[in-house]
């Protein structure tokens, strides 16, 4: 078998899975002109090409695929071929509705996904970070392209279990290789950089070591290790230095509410916003700002 | 009960960490600890810091060290001492609100300003005054820029402060910025030690927005109350200003005249002495710095130390591990430690960031010269070494044209490899010695303090008290191998101006 095309709207063998759209195989012999135009979805779009060499266009850059490579095209942005048509090779595709994070309840059909919410919340974290949409030489996303062919299409026991297996470990996959890519894994201060760079963009959210780590592309324990090496400080206090810092360049803004702040900056409550600063400060915030005005 | 422990405190405000440093009274280290800050490039020419992320840094690791090393109720803190990276503008409003972020040393912005003053007949007479050469990195043209940039910041700014001050400013409420930070700015009359008039008008400020000069032995003002409470120290401790990095690194590696110069190899590096003489160089190749008055550190600063020899590490080490740098740093130099001096006839102009100090080159690009079939990469990974001593070397050449060396201090972590202090020794010819002090700064600060407290009599005292731990020699005949290769070396480096030119005109 070597091209099929399933689509949820009339292929039997999604009937299971809601959150599959689209799923294909296609090997690609002649040149339609405008097969291949500019599309934008919703859901998520995996492209994964066996042969060949594809140039595509997603959102306004210019890239060129190779056999092993994969195209991730999120929701919301633009893919088209750089000639309006689909060059000759051979590819896989996929179309997925990404698991919601608030959603565990195994029945309803945004809930088919194992990954727990907390790092689903990473997943989607670094698979919206301002990344490269193509990852090169992925040869194991291929083998999950295929065994997914093979269950969709063989339907033995337990192969709904496993369908969604297999889209858990290609989602897993795909982050760890995009925050791998981000950071070239020899230069840490450049790679620290650009994660200080995304805390204080989102300092409001509750960001664990976890997922301070998963956007670097390490484990935890060496994550921290080297952070401590490096700054002289846990991942959690450098965290907590910079909120501060934050805070305090708005209290230093007359305009700006203390509790305003407190959220603003990522602490929990204005009351551990008060404790954490004065234990640092030997000032509440509002001491803090009569002070400095 | 009465304590009887007593220490000294020293808090350096670095490009990349601030490092607090305790000391008993006879100057040995009892901890110390660092916290690091980013560095932002908003733009390629830019380099911008966070004031608040400095001072919220600095105080959470000086409260770390006090509570888990020094205990101050059991021991007596006697004073604290500040020193600071050179070159940094923050503009502060009349409520003493910084407006945006700190530019640093390494900002290079400025560039059109520079060239505006050095075609202008000001250039030599402002040079022979402030000591500063004429580049981007320093205050005096990042004030003009924000003056032709930066229109609303710069009608809003009430004050030009460096980094320390706003600190210090933090701590206590007072501004001042010591004599070694103000002679950095390319503002400062060194000689008579007031702001220059025609350097203020270059910058388009008057000097009321700038803070008052002191020397480096002021004490300034007690640590506000809620400061104190939080750190657990009492309106006792004395706060000494201090000096800024460079002086203080010289300072803490036992250099005071005596014909020595300390060569300091970081990411960039220096090779500077202390004296009693303005070095006064006609084509503007030194910074002459204030230390205390009559008493300057001159020398060059260099953009090519450790920093470049990263990056070749980076980008042709052999990583085993993710981020494992420094293992494979120290892979890199054992192999280099194989080749033999010279690497074979192959040359590396390091000019990877441009140069400033000797040939004050923005333009100037990196070169492998001299490749043949046979090389291998070891040979570069010695050539890459080579050339960053060999462009230390071209510094400390024409600082001997001024000033007679007889012998080499160094510090910092590029320079104190091993195989770099060797060679550093067989390239001068003159014998090299490591400090027992693992941060010369810390040490040097160490000194200012306990001179300022009367410990010793005075800095040349200070100086002496510093104990030389390692030495290296010059090898027999090496010496002239590397001169034959640093003649070559020296000749591309002028000679490749044009070209160099032409090649950034691509880049």
């Amino acid at each position: 078998m070597s091209q099929f095309l399933l689509r949820n709207d009339h292929s039997p063998e999604l009937e299971p899975f809601v959150h599959i759209l689209e799923f294909a195989q296609k090997k690609n012999n002649s040149i339609n002109l405008n097969s291949f135009t500019d599309a934008c979805s919703s859901y998520l779009r995996i492209y994964y090409i066996l042969e060949g060499k594809f140039d595509w266009v997603i959102n306004n850059k210019s890239y060129t695929l190779y056999p092993n490579d994969l195209g991730v095209i999120l929701p919301g942005q633009h893919l088209c071929a750089e000639k309006g048509y689909l060059d000759i090779g051979s590819l896989y595709w996929l179309h997925l509705q990404l698991p919601l994070p608030e959603k565990t309840n195994k029945q309803s059909p945004d809930g088919w996904s194992q990954i727990s919410s907390q790092e689903l919340v990473s997943v989607k974290k670094i698979l919206f970070l301002d990344s490269t949409p193509v990852l090169t030489r992925i040869p194991d996303a291929g083998s999950i392209f295929s065994s997914l062919r093979n269950e969709l299409f063989n339907q033995e026991i337990g192969y709904v279990t496993r369908v969604n297996q297999l889209l858990d470990e290609l989602l897993i996959l795909l982050t760890r290789k995009f925050s791998q890519q981000q950071n070239l894994q020899r230069d840490f201060p450049q790679t620290f950089l650009k994660l200080e760079e995304t805390l204080r963009k989102d300092l409001s959210h509750h960001w664990t070591v976890e997922e301070m780590a998963a956007l670097v592309g390490l484990g935890t324990t060496a994550f921290s290790d080297k952070v401590k090496k490096f700054t002289g400080f846990s991942p959690m206090n450098y965290l907590i230095n910079i909120r501060i810092s934050e805070a305090i360049r708005l209290l230093k803004k007359p305009s700006v509410q203390v509790t305003d702040i407190a959220l603003d900056t990522g602490f929990y409550s204005s009351q551990h916003f008060a404790t954490t600063f004065k234990k640092l400060t030997g000032l509440t915030p509002s001491q803090f700002r009569k002070n400095n005005i | 009960m009465p304590s009887t422990k007593k220490c000294i405190i020293t808090i350096e405000i670095g490009t990349n960490a601030v490092r607090v440093v305790a000391f008993d009274l006879s100057g040995k280290t009892i901890a110390s600890m660092k916290g690091s800050y980013p560095t932002f490039h908003s733009q390629p020419d830019f380099s911008e810091q966070d004031p608040e992320q400095i001072f919220i840094t600095l105080l959470y690791v000086l409260k770390n060290l006090l509570n888990e090393y020094i205990h101050p109720s059991r021991t007596q803190v006697l004073s604290i001492c500040f020193s600071a990276s050179m070159h940094s503008v923050l503009a502060i409003d009349k409520s003493g609100i910084p407006l945006g972020n700190a530019i640093t040393w390494a900002d290079n912005r400025a560039q059109k300003e520079v060239q505006q003053l050095k075609n202008s007949p000001a250039c030599n007479s402002i040079y022979t005054a402030t000591g500063t050469p004429m580049h981007p990195m320093s205050p005096l043209f990042k004030i003009a820029w924000l003056k032709n940039n930066d229109k609303e910041r710069f009608s809003n700014t009430s004050k030009f402060i460096q980094l320390k001050t706003y600190i210090i400013q933090q701590l206590t409420g007072e501004y001042l910025i010591d004599y070694s930070l103000a002679s950095a700015t390319g503002l400062l009359n060194i000689h008579t030690i007031e702001w220059e008039e025609e350097a203020l008008a270059y910058a388009g400020i008057n000097k009321g927005m700038l803070a008052d000069p002191v020397p480096i032995f002021t004490s300034c003002g007690k640590l506000k109350k809620a400061y104190q409470n939080s750190l657990g120290l009492t309106a006792a401790t004395q706060l000494i200003v201090g000096s800024s990095d460079g002086c203080l690194a010289t300072l803490g590696a036992g250099v005071w005249g005596g014909q020595k110069a300390t060569i300091t190899i970081e990411d960039s590096g220096a090779v500077r002495v202390i004296g009693q003489k303005v070095l006064n160089d006609k084509q503007q190749r030194f910074f002459n710095y204030l230390l205390t008055e009559n008493c300057y550190v001159s020398g060059g600063p260099t953009n090519s130390g450790g920093i470049i020899f990263e990056w070749f590490a980076k980008q042709f080490g052999d990583f085993k591990n993710p981020f494992d740098l420094e293992h494979t740093i120290e892979d890199l130099i054992s192999v280099a430690a194989k080749v033999e001096a010279g690497a074979d006839g192959l040359l590396f102009l390091p000019y990877l960031l441009g140069e400033r100090a000797p040939i004050w080159d923005a333009n100037a690009r990196g070169v492998f010269f001299g490749i043949n079939i046979k090389h291998e990469r070891n040979h570069f990974v010695r050539a890459v070494i080579e050339g960053i001593l060999f462009e230390i070397y071209s510094i400390g050449k024409i600082l001997e044209e001024h000033s007679t060396i007889k012998s080499l201090s160094i510090n910092g972590s590029f320079a104190s490899i091993p195989l770099c202090a060797q060679i550093i020794a067989d390239v001068f010819n003159k014998p090299v010695s490591i400090s027992q002090h693992n941060y010369s700064v810390g040490a040097g600060a160490y000194l200012l303090s306990a001179t300022e407290m009367g410990i010793f009599k005075d800095l040349d005292e200070a100086a002496r008290s510093i104990v030389l731990t390692e030495q290296y020699f010059p090898k027999k005949n090496i010496h002239g191998v590397y001169m034959k290769h640093f003649e070559i070396f020296e000749t591309l480096s002028t000679r490749l101006k044009p070209d160099f030119e032409n090649v950034v005109s691509l880049q």
